[in-house]
């Protein structure tokens, strides 16, 4: 099998409180079947050889659906290849003698931890904040005794496809996370269970996200173009038409 | 009231605010465009059309409603843009457009210095036209048209408006359709292709002025 | 002789009547009681958040940086409920009896019974809480028939149910962070249990981000880690998934229960190089219109296409012709294995068969076929780099999915350490020998939702339970062992990376402790995998420092402690010499080449006690009794 090498530009950045920059690590006899993490790990496991320390970054499922991995591939979040994490990046998409920059989510609500894994415990606070349905476990209806009609079930599962990996907020020039509480409240707003605490969400969930330091929607669409999961940004349109609503609500009711 | 307050300063409530000020400024150039055409086809009429609106005690509240629409806007973006800046201090070092379904373009990039632009262009414009050479044009009626036609002579001048107006376009086409949907307007690609198209036969309709007055010399 | 503490009385009522007679805690003492919930998948989050609405004050601990990436999110098929909203003849009583069965008669009825109750709560639970599952054009739910079951009783959202049911009690985990009930740690790994006066009342975490030992103390302690699928190195499991707090509670005497269950998926994408770091699962429906074959004779290179039919081994519509190629995942697993050792396998590696889809394309049409598997292709073709409608099949091969082994616990999911509750995956309790598609995502919510939150109460109720606080000597003792341990495997310094380890390890476990197992090649893995440890102690590198983000220092613990259950897996597999469920032994089939059980010697459950390194564990029997379902060989001729 025809092997590539490529040059390898990784951001390295030892802590969150310390500067980084990138360096310049020559990976060869890559294989086309290999992931883009896979060429990470035989990378840091040269590295390790060497007795330098390993590039960090975040992966688990490696099957495109947990959205742990992500990082800036060439310029663009998770990569080249459009609807693709990271881990579910391969080799045969990139030439011999390519150079390759790679570094993590800038954002500064989501701060680098170390190398390319990030902190994005911001997302998690959003979804505290009301990315939810208020039940408790025990007080169900039969599941059935809910009637939603399979559009509106079919639209809120594309809203719901979201893996949270941060790759819109990583490729606006705001750093917006308006495509991430989008989804949450499209999916929610469309079904039955989503209602009585509709306006309460959207409020509370888009306070935390200014809270956290996102900023605004550029309206540009960077965040559908490299979104793994391809969600639309007709889910930030929602995220607005909700919040204008709940907010309007909230004033003639004081 | 805090429940206004609060919706006005979150980033949301601010791209509101952006957006139907700046649609609102661009209806406002819809009928601007409409009788400054009437310039080319017929002047007498576009004298009266403008006393009649210059002669009107309403003008002025209509006055301060446009610059409170400037001023909503101006402000507005320079919040949104500060923000989006404040939300990454280490930029990238290798940074492209993703492409594929992102709409992103030089014109939505460059929002803030096209918009900047205005903030020079429209005093000039007031400057030249509504504080121009007063010209009579008999029965109290301001010949505007004379002003206008004697104003774009200058190849500077019709240059600049060319420029200005190639500004304009470029503004409004990010603009129109972000407008939309930062009110929450759904079907985004349709909107968009339209705001677009809008955006360039505005901004055309505003060249076509000057330079037709400067290559006819105003005797057309 | 170890029992599993089953109420008296009729199967049906069994869980009824538990449920009344255990005792419960009074709204305002709940606050008083602290709880630990050691991972936040589908068990984990789902009964953190469940006690933390009951008023406990739960802590919950993730490895992940958050609650949302366990891995039950890669959970794609469905989940299971006797709903019978199909009419079509589901029960409770079906469920359990298709659970027990599939199961190869190596669990237990009372908790299958009660698992199949429950079952129709959590769709109630999970549709309640906005989980988008698939509908009808009436708003009713959807379902379909998954792993060759009679009836159509797995609720599903797309592909990908185990997403939408984990983002479902990650919400409601979340909203118990957000109302302070349930404290969450993401970024820690637990390396220890902790017990005062025999009793588990706390962990020993390891802050993956600063790499700071602590300890954290309570009343009880809810293990909810998953599987060890990884000690195998090539699995469908997710990179962080591991055995180590599950062993480590092993090594305070927690008994390990039957660890070589181990279900092996027969529809993943094959190995493509040496690099690859983990195998990818396409569902099993794939089965449904794909035709599994090899070339008649060993090392025909052609491409699929050219290779005519009457050249053709459809080896599993030969064998098993009224199941074709809808046999069990472990029989279809086998003979792919089979086939490839005979040399007939395909692909570069040579281990790979073929899933051939040109009569059902002929027969539906590229377009129906296109619908029904779509995204399989794509992410097929994502990975492969081949076009399943050009090629008309795709290459499968096996691959580790699913441990049905785990910590022993009671019906009241407690192991026989008091207070060390196990849940989901990680405890062994529902799905015996081999587990049934869309049955896992049951089991995980089923313990999270509906059981632990009676059973934890009833054990605080009646526990007495002095304060006790980190300063205990007990926590002293075993943050100073895991310190230990982390230092120790810094300085050995040697010359071969902990992914090499792993690699060789997962090809001993693969090889002869994989699909196939007989006596000799599990004494040899036995002995392969003990010297594969001693090189690992002597030659093993890892860098970095301790106090520090150091994932190459989490792989490592994490290999460490496979080598040592590993040793008890292969121990358990040689102790069972019989075949049933995923657990394959060839001195013990048929004529006919078929798993063959021997229910007079093996119907126990196998509880192992760690008795230190090197010294032979302890096999405590629990012994199987089938009260209402009769037992039988199974057959898919």
């Amino acid at each position: 099998m025809e092997t590539m090498t490529l040059k390898l530009r990784v951001w390295r950045q030892p802590s969150t409180a310390t500067d980084g920059e990138l360096v310049e690590y020559t990976a060869s006899n890559v294989s086309p079947d290999m992931s883009f993490l896979e060429l990470l790990d035989v990378v840091n496991d040269g590295l390790i050889k060497k007795g330098e320390d390993p590039v960090a970054f975040d992966s688990d499922c490696r099957e495109g659906i947990c959205g742990s991995c992500g990082m800036v591939i060439s310029g663009v979040a998770h990569g080249p290849k459009s609807a693709t994490t990271a881990c579910q990046l391969f080799m045969r998409h990139f030439n011999d003698g390519d150079t390759v920059t790679v570094e993590p989510w800038r954002a500064n609500a989501f701060p680098v931890v170390k190398d390319l894994v990030v902190d994005r415990s911001a997302f998690d606070r959003i979804q505290a904040a009301g990315g939810y349905v208020s039940v408790d476990a025990g007080g169900a209806v039969d599941a059935n005794e809910m009637l939603i009609p399979k559009g509106d079930a079919d639209a809120a599962m594309d809203a719901a496809a979201c893996i949270g990996c941060g790759a819109c907020v990583a490729s606006c020039k705001n750093a917006s996370a308006s495509l991430f509480v989008g989804a949450k409240v499209t999916q929610l707003s469309l079904m039955p269970q989503g209602q009585p605490e509709r306006d309460r969400r959207v409020l509370s969930m888009v306070e935390q996200m200014e809270a956290e330091g996102f900023g605004p929607c550029s309206n540009e669409g960077e965040c559908e173009a490299v979104c793994p999961k391809e969600i639309s940004v007709s889910h930030i349109q929602t995220l607005h038409r909700e919040y204008i609503r709940a907010s309007l609500r909230r004033i003639t009711s004081t | 009231m805090s429940a206004v307050v609060g919706f006005l300063a979150s980033s949301i409530g601010r791209k509101v605010t952006m957006a139907l000020s700046g649609l609102l400024m661009f209806l406002f150039l819809v009928t601007h465009l409409a009788a400054n055409l009437l310039v080319l086809v017929d002047p007498e009429a576009y004298n009266e059309y403008s006393h009649a609106l210059i002669s009107n005690p309403l003008i002025y509240i209509a006055e301060a409603g446009l610059l409170a629409l400037f001023v909503a806007h101006l402000i507005s973006g320079i919040a949104v843009w500060r923000k989006g800046q404040t939300a990454r201090s280490i930029s990238y070092r290798d940074n492209r457009w993703a492409g594929g379904a992102s709409h992103k373009s030089l014109a939505s990039a460059t929002m803030i210095v096209t918009g900047t632009f205005f903030i020079i262009f429209v005093p000039l414009h007031i400057l030249w036209f509504k504080f121009g050479t007063y010209y009579d044009a008999g029965n109290g009626v301001r010949d505007l048209h004379r002003l206008v036609v004697e104003e774009f002579q200058d190849p500077l001048l019709v240059a600049f408006y060319v420029v200005g107006m190639a500004v304009l376009g470029f503004h409004l086409w990010h603009g129109i359709g972000s407008a939309f949907e930062s009110l929450g307007v759904a079907h985004r690609p349709k909107v968009r292709q339209a705001g677009r198209m809008i955006a360039v036969v505005l901004a055309g309709g505003f060249m076509i002025i000057p330079l037709v007055i400067f290559f006819t010399g105003g005797g057309f | 002789m170890l029992e599993g503490k089953f109420p008296e009385g009729p199967l049906e009522s069994k869980w009824e009547r538990h449920k009344f007679d255990m005792s419960l805690v009074a709204p305002a003492n709940r606050r008083k009681h602290s709880v630990i919930v050691v991972g936040t998948g589908l068990a984990g989050a789902s009964a953190a958040s469940t006690l933390g609405e009951l008023g406990y004050n739960v802590k919950a601990f993730t490895i992940l940086d958050s609650p949302r990436r366990s891995h039950s999110i890669a959970a794609q098929g469905g989940i299971n409920a006797a709903k019978n909203y199909k009419n079509d003849g589901d029960s409770v009583y079906r469920l359990f009896y298709d659970t027990i069965k599939g199961g190869d008669y190596r669990s237990r009825e009372a908790n299958v019974h009660r698992l199949a109750e429950v079952s129709v709560d959590i769709i109630d639970q999970c549709a309640a809480q906005g989980v988008p599952f698939a509908r009808e054009y009436g708003g009713t739910l959807s379902n379909r028939s998954f792993g060759g079951a009679q009836v159509s009783r797995t609720f599903y959202a797309r592909g990908q149910t185990g997403q939408q049911l984990l983002l479902g009690a990650y919400g409601s985990l979340m909203r118990q962070v957000d109302r302070g009930q349930v404290e969450l740690l993401t970024r820690r790994e637990m390396l220890d249990l902790v017990l005062v006066d025999g009793a588990a009342r706390g962990i020993i975490t390891r802050d993956l981000v600063t790499g700071a030992i602590e300890r954290h103390a309570a009343d009880t302690v809810l293990l909810c880690t998953g599987g060890y699928g990884n000690i195998y190195f090539l699995s469908t499991n997710a990179g962080n998934s591991n055995v180590t707090a599950a062993w480590r509670c092993a090594r305070r005497g927690a008994y390990m229960a039957n660890p070589c269950y181990v279900q092996i998926h027969p529809t993943c994408i094959p190995q493509s190089d040496e690099f690859q770091s983990k195998l990818t699962l396409m569902s099993e429906s794939l089965r449904n219109d794909g035709r599994v074959w090899v070339p008649k004779t060993a090392g025909d290179e052609r491409s699929p296409q050219q290779i005519p039919e009457d050249e053709r081994d459809y080896f599993l519509e030969r064998k098993y012709p009224s199941f074709g190629n809808l046999v069990p995942r472990d029989v279809a697993s086998r003979n792919a294995k089979s086939v490839c050792d005979e040399g007939r396998g395909v692909g570069s590696t040579g281990r790979a068969v073929y899933l051939d889809f040109s009569d059902a394309i002929d027969r539906l049409g590229a377009n129906v076929i296109a619908e029904r598997y779509g995204n399989l292709f794509q992410m097929y073709e994502r990975i492969s780099g081949d076009d399943v409608y050009v090629e008309k099949a795709m290459r499968i091969y096996p691959a580790v999915h699913y441990v049905m082994g785990g910590l022993w616990v009671d019906y009241n999911l407690m192991s026989n350490i008091p207070g060390l509750h196990v849940l989901g995956e990680a405890n062994f309790s529902d799905h015996g020998a081999n587990r049934l598609g869309a049955s896992a995502l049951m089991q995980g919510l089923a313990d999270g939702y509906f059981i632990a939150p009676y059973t934890v109460p009833h054990y605080l109720a009646n526990a007495k339970l002095e304060p006790v606080g980190t300063d205990h000597p007990a926590f002293e003792e075993a943050e100073k062992s895991v310190r230990e341990r982390v230092d120790a495997l810094l300085a050995v310094d040697g010359s071969k990376t902990v992914l090499e380890f792993h690699r060789d390890l997962g090809k001993i476990m693969w090889n002869k402790v994989g699909m196939s197992r007989n006596e000799q090649g599990l004494k040899e893995a036995l002995s392969e995998l003990r010297a594969l440890r001693d090189e690992f102690w002597r030659d093993v590198k890892v860098a970095g420092e301790a106090a520090d983000l150091n994932k190459n220092l989490e792989h490592a613990l994490r290999v460490a402690d496979y080598f040592e259950f590993g040793e008890l897996l292969i121990r358990d597999a040689l102790d069972r010499a019989e075949s049933c469920g995923g657990h394959f032994r060839e001195e013990s089939q048929t004529e006919e080449g078929e798993a063959k059980r021997k229910d007079d010697i093996y119907a126990y459950v196998a509880a192992w006690e760690y008795k230190g390194t090197d010294q032979e564990p302890e096999l405590h029997k629990e012994p199987l009794t089938f009260d209402f379902v009769e037992v039988k060989q199974r057959s898919y001729k």
